[in-house]
């Protein structure tokens, strides 16, 4: 029995030299499904907190449009290999929570996510326990979560 | 009736006013016919001691008359009529042994005569007892949880004031040797002049970055270099290490590192190879003024060192040290420079770019102008009029904020309150170590290594800051530093100059650069850059940094022998 074709994926990266595979693979995927490709950036800033600076608003404008500015290179890179359907969508706050509120709100089938390969940071996923957030953003968003190595 | 009243009350009131007046005549009046007694305490280092209770003792052990020490280690004492024989001179403070000397006939015969007696300077001997250790302990604490990012800055520099107060209110009630410094003494080591010069520059740099000025500079940098990448970097270089000069470092690199990043993208290039530059570019150049780093202004406001001295004796060593540094990043990413990667950019991504570098709000930037070139004339100027530096960010703020009239509750919520109370309990938690005398010990040890030899102190300052920086957090370490570099320059000859505090401000900034951790700078854009994908490890930034620290404070080093010799 063939699995049913997605029509909408989330492709949840950062963007950088580590994010490429990922980046290949939900690419390959919206190519062959024919499904809308969205590139999700959570933009995180908690490690600001650390720092002794001025007024956060001015920097969360710039954080955002940093993002945003990344994720459009990923589209452009994913029209340019064909995909016809493809956004993004740049969020801010805490990347867990976000990622599975923007599952939900999206109703997407499948999302593709990097597989980390090191620490860093607290706020991003780790290699310990990235199984055990996939297992839950599977159940409680509804979808397919696809670790790409 | 009402009227009556009224009247009992002016007289009740004239009554007591007069009655109180009355009381506080007639000590003065007891005290017309003795002399005065004075005196200077100082330390074993030659600094004064400030608020130690002189006594003078009758044979009989009673206190006939007492007075502090004034912040010049000077006391006077007036010397009540008829004298009584067989006087002492008592001298008692917290973290000293206390002193006792009788005094002799001739000054007794002097003050008899009811003149001015001038004693000779006397020095009191520290004492370590257990409030010299929890003190120190406190701070070692204080500096850990900064570095290791356990707390915020904020929060370990007030829970280290919060701990020491403990201690001093608490514990003294237990035994007086737990007794660190009370709240008065506690506020005699905030330095005002900072956290006013700091919060006045906070306004400004809030009204200048949302104008997107920093944007466009770096877009016009981009245009300017047309694909040269090697002179993106110099311009990229150059227009930070110029922001920093003025603006805090951090600021900077915060508005900076996110466009940086969006035009490395656009060459197809790594980000890294602009933005690791950049960064150090602006730990070197923002020393070359006195606003340019929040430990330049404590230097600058603890020896008295003005803006023009700054621009004078440190902006040619940080040229050299730009110069040299702009070199070392051509050789270290020349195959990143020449490296473009990716299938080139689209044209909506190239607009998208161009639409950042709009400046938004051009009429707050050229009213942001005209006060700056104010403030700059007034900082130059300032010194001629004692017009202190902290007073003229504040009349620029203020001027600022008439003309453009900006939301003041934006204005007022962007300036970074959690940094004023990080500086003033920063300063609590080092005046406890300078009130029990750590900082004393250090600066003896110091001394010691140094002698008497200038080029020797120069060096052990900058690289001892430069290395130390490299792990600890540059503003406590210049904080605590700032007594120990003045009692070297009272007691090494040539030192007067100044010279040993340019060399702290050369060697904790420009140290900065050996280390990830080593200035907030390199902190906020190595987190900007992570979101970016493009990660900054602590190894990396060593491989790299520790060199560019080599460099750049090896070549300030020898502008500073050059200028001070």
């Amino acid at each position: 029995m063939s699995e049913k074709k997605p029509r909408q994926i989330l492709c949840a990266v950062r963007g950088g030299p580590e994010s490429r595979q990922t980046v290949t693979r939900a690419i390959e995927l919206a190519l062959e499904s024919g499904a809308r490709l969205t590139f999700f950036h959570a933009m995180d800033a908690e490690f600001l907190h650390h720092a002794t600076i001025g007024p956060l608003s001015v920097v969360y404008n710039e954080l955002r449009e940093m993002g945003e500015f990344t994720m459009m290179i990923l589209c452009d890179r994913a029209e340019r290999r064909g995909v016809e359907n493809v956004d993004y969508i740049v969020r801010e706050g805490n990347i867990r929570k976000q990622l599975m509120i923007i599952a939900i709100e999206t109703k997407a089938e499948v999302m593709v996510l990097g597989r980390p390969t090191r620490s860093p940071g607290s706020n991003v996923f780790k290699m310990e326990n990235i199984e055990e957030f996939v297992t839950t953003l599977a159940e409680e968003g509804n979808l397919k979560v696809l670790l790409v190595p | 009736m009402r009227a009556r009243k009224f009247g009992f009350a002016l007289s009740l009131l004239l009554a007591l006013g007069m009655a109180l007046l009355n009381n506080w005549q007639s000590p003065a009046q007891e005290r017309q016919s003795g002399a005065l007694l004075t005196g200077i305490i100082y330390d074993r280092q030659g600094q004064p001691v400030f608020n130690a209770l002189v006594s003078l003792i009758s044979a009989g052990g009673n206190p006939i008359e007492q007075s502090n020490t004034q912040q010049d280690g000077r006391y006077a004492l007036e010397i009540p009529n008829p004298l009584p024989d067989g006087l002492l001179l008592s001298i008692e403070r917290a973290h000293f042994h206390s002193m006792e000397l009788p005094l002799q006939d001739e000054v007794q015969a002097e003050l008899e005569q009811g003149g001015i007696v001038a004693l000779a300077d006397l020095t009191l001997v520290r004492r370590v007892d257990i409030g010299f250790w929890i003190a120190t302990l406190i701070f070692i604490a204080v500096l850990i949880l900064i570095a290791s990012n356990v707390l915020h800055n904020t929060l370990a520099a007030l829970l280290g004031a919060a701990l020491l107060f403990l201690v001093s209110y608490l514990g003294a009630a237990i035994s007086e040797r737990l007794f660190i410094f009370d709240f008065e003494g506690a506020l005699h080591y905030v330095d005002w002049n900072v956290i006013f010069l700091i919060m006045g520059m906070m306004i400004v740099i809030a009204v200048v970055e949302r104008t997107g000025i920093f944007q466009w500079l770096a877009f016009m940098a981009y245009r300017i270099s047309r694909g040269r990448i090697w002179l993106l970097l110099l311009i990229l270089m150059i227009i930070t290490g110029v922001a920093s000069a003025f603006l805090d470092n951090v600021t900077t690199m915060l508005l900076m590192t996110p466009i940086t990043i969006e035009i490395a993208l656009s060459l197809g290039i790594n980000p890294l190879a602009l933005l690791i530059p950049q960064v150090f570019a602006s730990n070197v150049v923002g020393i070359s003024t006195l606003v340019g780093t929040p430990t330049n202004i404590l230097i600058g406001s603890y020896a008295n060192i003005s803006f023009n001295d700054f621009l004078i004796n440190l902006t040619p060593g940080v040229l050299l040290a730009l110069v040299g540094l702009m070199i070392y990043s051509q050789l270290v990413y020349r195959k990143s420079l020449q490296a473009q990667t990716g299938d080139g950019i689209s044209e909506i991504l190239l607009q998208k770019l161009e639409e950042r570098a709009i400046i938004t709000e051009t009429e707050h930037l050229k009213k942001a102008g005209w006060v700056g070139l104010g403030m700059l004339i007034l900082f130059v100027t300032g010194e001629n009029f004692h017009l202190l530096p902290s007073v003229t960010a504040l009349i620029g703020a203020t001027a600022l904020l008439v003309w453009i009239r900006p939301d003041i509750e934006e204005m007022i919520e962007a300036v970074d309150w959690t940094t004023l109370v990080f500086f003033i309990t920063l300063f609590i938690c080092v005046g406890a170590i300078q009130e029990v005398g750590l900082i004393s010990f250090i600066a003896d040890g110091i001394a010691r290594l140094v002698g008497e030899n200038l080029v020797l102190a120069m060096l052990a300052i900058i690289w001892l800051g430069a290395i130390l920086s490299t792990v600890i957090a540059n503003i406590p370490f210049t904080a605590a530093m700032l007594p120990v570099i003045a009692f070297l320059t009272k007691g090494i000859p040539g030192a007067e100059s100044k010279v040993l505090f340019y060399c702290l401000s050369v060697g904790s900034a420009m140290g900065g650069n050996g280390s990830l951790i080593g200035a907030s700078a390199n902190m906020v854009t190595a987190g900007i850059s992570e979101r970016a994908g493009y990660s900054i490890t602590y190894a990396y930034f060593l491989k790299k940094g520790f060199p560019a620290l080599l460099i750049t404070v090896g070549l300030a080093s020898v502008w500073l022998l050059i200028r001070f010799l």
